[in-house]
């Protein structure tokens, strides 16, 4: 009980949030509204997952929002060209990839800290962008958005795609030595390198898979909808960090679990339409996010004050 | 003797000299030099469309040139060139303001006109700008069309930029105050921002629709957010039921406007931005057109009023299923 004391706190708010809702605003409980926000927030549990294995890998990766925006565009070009959605899943996955492995080799390979390496991809990628597409959209061929499903199946296939991802990655990170090494390496790199595991391998490949992750979460962002902005990504790196933090990943490594990542998405998911439902002002509503934030930071820092005591 | 063929030369070489500005002034065609933000941006390719069947009425040359990229240190390069090309009016969309205005005023010491439009340059680098729209024009004309298009009474909703950009918060003034004065049954019931993000526009229309099932349009005022809202409404099967209408580029709204989801996207006519532009250039390089004028009369297109020192493009344009597809940007 007390070793998911923190997960089960913050699935405790998303509760008290959902039962508010039910009774002020049953409204927000219709199946298709919902079902397309959860849609929605699909790619971001994608890129959230691979957040949480960063952090918990005591890095950061903000570069993410760029990643996403140019896998993107990226994709969506060879979508227009004519690329079959397959070739085009693919490349967006490998683009991410080959973004996430330049982070990684600086970072891992010439031990900068990440937080420099990542700033510094995030602008350069974003304004590359800017300079190459001048927000110009890209319009998608007919037969991309869902697949070519109908509609309500390309829904529900993303949203069990992307549960189904975090459960994998759940497990992984529990059961895998793979997933157990990213602890190690988080909670102490020179113990982790005693025991033999290569933190710098390590961290190398979280970056990867962190680019791949955002590649493939781009590929289902932009099949949502028949045109791409090239600005897509703006802000996605704050979205998930967040979740990521509010879910009770310690930001200084080696703690935290994915089931935590995906009950601080939800929470900060639904705050906006909450706020639509109670006709709150939306100028509460980065509020209310950042003080989300703040209550779980300042809950870990208590936390790790008692144990260090 | 011996140096008489290069004397000769030398003479005659003076003499031509001395003849070529007035041939250049007596035969040659009035240069216009037409610098937008980006030449490759297709809003500015078709100020050019415009400007080119102004230039083709007036009988001048039209030359067109600006950087790849929005790039303000490029504007004043390509300046430079004009300056020491001669040409007789700059007509400029400008990038940075207070960037550009050196060069322009150094362009008027020579002799060269200037004329802005799009965005402007500070008042004294330039003799006019051509201004495309009013705060007061795009509140008015978005809240007129959005009651046209509800017979004047139900909810809508605004998605907006960010509640603190200043241009938004400008238009929402007008769109206000237009709808207190003319429209007492329609109801204004939410505004959100979508931080000028198609996706989350699209969030944000669901939720909207979702908490108010009498929604009867959703009004987007920054670009992204109309095919936003509009894919919103599509999802959630209401077209028709639910207008969208919104300021935004006529290309990323095409597909919603001919399936029926989006009625109408006010902007304003690019085509006359660059026709009326150049039209004021030439007048202002003939000094047919001079500060302190009230109005000024383009070719085919009519009479404009003159506001100060602005020469107003007028009323915004809507673009509709009739006409969206004779404009590409």
């Amino acid at each position: 009980m007390n070793r998911y004391f923190r997960e089960l706190s913050v699935a405790g708010a998303l509760g008290l949030l959902l039962a508010l809702l039910a009774v002020v605003a049953p409204a927000f409980y219709q199946p298709q509204p919902l079902l397309s926000l959860a849609t929605r927030e699909a790619p971001t549990l994608v890129v959230a997952c691979g957040m949480a294995l960063v952090i918990i890998c005591r890095q950061i990766d903000i570069s993410v929002g760029s990643q996403f925006s140019v896998c993107s565009v990226g994709a969506g070009l060879l979508a227009a060209h004519g690329w079959p959605a397959g070739l085009v899943l693919l490349a967006s996955v490998s683009i991410g990839a080959l973004l996430g492995a330049f982070n990684g080799v600086l970072i891992a390979g010439l031990r900068l800290p990440s937080i420099v390496v990542t700033l510094a991809t995030l602008v350069s990628l974003r304004q590359g962008l800017n300079l190459v597409r001048q927000g110009e959209f890209v319009n998608l061929p007919d037969g991309l958005q869902w697949f070519g499903l109908s509609q309500t199946d390309g829904q529900w296939t993303l949203v069990a795609f992307a549960l189904g991802l975090l459960l994998v990655f759940a497990v992984a990170l529990r059961y895998l030595s793979a997933g157990r090494f990213v602890y190690a390496v988080g909670t102490d790199t020179e113990a982790a390198r005693l025991a033999g595991i290569n933190p710098q391998r390590v961290t190398f490949a979280v970056f990867v898979l962190m680019g791949a992750l955002t590649g493939l979460a781009a590929m289902m962002n932009i099949i949502q909808s028949p045109q791409v902005q090239p600005l897509s990504g703006n802000g996605l790196e704050l979205k998930v960090i967040a979740a990521v933090v509010v879910g009770g990943v310690a930001i200084s490594g080696g703690r935290g679990s994915v089931w935590g990542m995906f009950a601080g998405l939800l929470l900060l998911a639904c705050v906006s339409p909450t706020l639509t439902h109670l006709h709150i002002e939306a100028y509460w509503e980065k509020a209310i996010q950042g003080a989300i934030i703040l209550l779980a930071v300042v809950a870990d820092g208590l936390r790790s004050r008692k144990e260090n005591r | 003797m011996k140096y008489l063929p290069f004397r000769l030369l030398l003479a005659l070489s003076l003499a031509f000299a001395a003849l070529a500005p007035a041939v250049h002034a007596a035969d040659q065609k009035l240069v216009v030099a037409m610098l937008p933000k980006a030449k490759g941006n297709a809003y500015f390719i078709s100020c050019k469309a415009g400007a080119e069947k102004a230039a083709k009425e007036l009988g001048v040359t039209l030359l067109f040139d600006g950087p790849t990229d929005s790039n303000a240190a490029k504007q004043n390069e390509i300046i430079e060139n004009w300056i020491t090309l001669g040409v007789d009016v700059i007509v400029a969309a400008c990038e940075n303001k207070e960037g550009i205005s050196t060069a322009l005023r150094k362009a008027q010491k020579q002799g060269i006109k200037v004329v802005t439009y799009d965005a402007d340059a500070l008042p004294d680098s330039r003799t006019f700008f051509v201004n495309q729209a009013t705060p007061e024009g795009i509140g008015y004309s978005l809240m007129d069309e959005a009651a046209r298009l509800t017979n004047s009474e139900g909810e809508f909703a605004i998605i907006t930029a960010s509640l603190t950009a200043s241009n938004q918060r400008e238009w929402m003034k007008y769109i206000q105050a237009r709808l207190t004065e003319k429209y007492p049954k329609m109801k204004l019931v939410l505004t959100r921002p979508c931080d000028d993000l198609k996706d989350k526009a699209q969030s944000e229309a669901t939720a909207m629709m979702s908490a108010n099932p009498n929604l009867k349009l959703i009004m987007a005022i920054c670009s992204p957010g109309v095919p936003g809202a509009a894919e919103a409404v599509k999802q959630a099967g209401k077209t028709g039921k639910v207008k969208v209408i919104g300021l935004g580029l006529p290309n990323e709204n095409k597909r919603y406007v001919h399936e029926g989801v989006t009625d109408s996207v006010i902007l304003w006519n690019t085509m006359d931005l660059g026709y009326l532009s150049t039209y004021a250039g030439v007048a202002v390089a003939k000094n047919e057109l001079k500060p302190g004028a009230k109005s000024f009369k383009a070719g085919t297109l009519g009479t404009f009023e003159i506001q100060g020192d602005n020469i107003l493009l007028g009323k915004p344009f809507i673009f509709n299923q009739g006409n969206i597809d004779q404009f590409d940007f």
